[in-house]
């Protein structure tokens, strides 16, 4: 499974496991058994030097960060515009990257809540998305 | 050679530059070539002179050519000399112009041409902004499709939010690149906008529009440092480099703590004025890097010439304008001037010398004594701030 709309990179065993979790809806980082630093998104070497890291679950509600409607995508995403591009701030204060749906570019603002959701792309293909958080009546 | 490096100022002796935009006429080799020759003619001395290069082209498939510091270096006539080739996207060139004063520093070289260039019209702007977009974090950030106007609109939406900067202060730097860009001949776009156009002008990546986006230009730029003792003896208008600084930052831009500024500009800045003994105050004409309308905003921020947040109000207010506080970007900056990535930051050092010399026409900067150039490469991940004086 690669993860998002375009990219061409191996996958590592890092990616294997971070995409099946994300199959299941889980949201996984990695923390360095040394220095107990926080990846999210994961990565399999701590910036302390360290090659020991260990799985957790990342929370999947936070608030928008920022955002922007791309209008004019670099060529390998032409398919794909418009599209929103946001950044949220997650519970625990990491932050990640992805595209936002279930929303007008014209009601978006910051701080809006929102949920990291799995995004099947395509058959090989997967990522996470953020949408408004569903509020409950 | 004796080595009173230690001791030695570095000054800009020679300049050059092609003239910007796109350039059906000539390949990345005969846009070198055009800056090349005036550099060496400007301080009147030939290749033979010159005891090393430092080649700096940003993208090897935007070239055309891989591996393009050997093809520039041979077509420049610079044939068996010592020659690095450096990268730092969009602040390679003025990689290249701290790398060759360390040369000349280190006692290794005492003439050194630093070279500039890039070609990016051929492939049209999809293409060439998938080749830029490549410079984001392919495993995490690009997949998402995320640009440089992407990754600065997100930039200029926190900006907005924490600051209350408005469109209209985004537009108000363009309206002036442009209006200085109309007199510079070197110039991609040397026509003036007004502020409804470019207010209104093509959404590109949300809040930023056509016109707060820098071009993608083909174009190349020259300059030509010595010691001090070399310097003297071959020029009387040096321009010596007195303060550098270069940093660094994250690989995604999502890391970040804050969106509001690049923390590569203010550590390199902080570097460059300790150096030089100057504070921001002292800056009589700057070139920072505008790749975007509030990339310009946030370097008047990040470089010290207004408070944290009154980067809107500071163009407003005209301060980047000749006559005001720091005049800023006065040969139309990336944004009308053009931006072919390996020239920029060559281009900036040309801009300040030639204000410094007193030799800028229609946009001088009367009685300029110390320059600022700030040239940024991705996101903020390099960073070089270099200060000059007469």
């Amino acid at each position: 499974m690669k993860f998002g709309y375009t990219s061409w990179l191996p996958q590592t065993d890092l990616m294997v496991k971070f995409t099946e979790a994300l199959k299941q809806g889980k949201l996984m980082g990695t923390k360095c058994k040394k220095c107990g630093e926080k990846y999210l998104p994961p990565r399999a070497h701590c910036r302390c030097g360290s090659h020991e890291v260990e799985w957790y679950e990342a929370p999947t509600r936070g608030k928008l960060f920022s955002y922007t409607l791309v209008t004019f995508p670099p060529d390998s995403m032409t398919k794909y515009a418009p599209y929103i591009v946001a950044v949220a701030e997650l519970e625990d204060g990491s932050r990640l990257l992805a595209h936002i749906t279930g929303v007008s570019p014209k009601t978006l603002q910051v701080g809006l809540p929102v949920q990291v959701v799995p995004h099947q792309i395509s058959e090989d293909r997967i990522a996470y998305k953020f949408k408004p958080e569903q509020t409950t009546v | 050679m004796e080595c009173f490096c230690l001791t030695q100022k570095v000054g800009v002796v020679g300049i050059g530059h092609a003239k910007f935009g796109k350039r059906t006429d000539a390949t990345i080799r005969e846009l070198a070539h055009e800056a090349t020759i005036p550099a060496l003619e400007d301080v009147g001395i030939t290749t033979a002179d010159i005891d090393a290069s430092v080649i700096g082209v940003a993208n090897e498939a935007l070239a055309a050519q891989v591996s393009p510091g050997a093809l520039l270096q041979d077509y420049a006539g610079l044939g068996n000399k010592p020659m690095f080739r450096v990268e730092a996207a969009c602040a390679t060139g003025s990689a290249g112009v701290q790398t060759a004063w360390s040369l000349i520093k280190a006692g290794l070289a005492e003439v050194v041409m630093v070279i500039g260039a890039e070609t990016m019209t051929h492939v049209g702007a999809p293409v060439a902004t998938e080749w830029m977009a490549r410079a984001c974090d392919t495993r995490w950030e690009y997949p998402f499709g995320i640009t440089f106007p992407g990754s600065y609109a997100l930039m200029a939406t926190r900006h907005m939010h924490e600051f209350g900067t408005t469109r209209m202060q985004l537009s108000m730097v363009s309206v002036k690149s442009h209006k200085y860009g109309a007199m510079n001949p070197y110039a991609h776009l040397q026509k003036e906008v007004t502020l409804e156009e470019a207010m209104k002008s093509v959404p590109i990546c949300q809040p930023l529009n056509l016109y707060d986006c820098c071009l993608i230009s083909d174009g190349a730029a020259a300059a030509i440092l010595a010691s001090e003792e070399k310097a003297k003896k071959i020029t009387d208008t040096p321009v010596w480099i007195t303060g550098l600084g270069s940093a660094s930052d994250t690989m995604m831009i999502s890391e970040r703590p804050s969106l509001t500024g690049l923390v590569a500009s203010r550590l390199a800045a902080e570097q460059a004025y300790k150096m030089a003994r100057v504070t921001p105050n002292d800056i009589d004409v700057a070139c920072t890097h505008d790749c975007f309308s509030i990339a310009e905003i946030m370097s008047y921020e990040d470089l010290g010439f207004c408070k944290k947040g009154e980067g809107g109000k500071f163009i407003e207010e005209e301060q980047s304008y000749i006559g005001g506080e720091v005049p800023t970007n006065v040969d139309g900056g990336l944004k009308s001037k053009g931006h072919p990535l390996g020239a920029t930051g060559v281009s900036m050092t040309v801009e300040i010398t030639r204000q410094l010399r007193g030799e800028a026409g229609k946009r001088q900067v009367n009685g300029a004594q110390i320059g600022l150039t700030h040239n940024v490469g991705e996101t903020g991940q390099y960073c070089f701030v270099h200060i000059y004086t007469r």
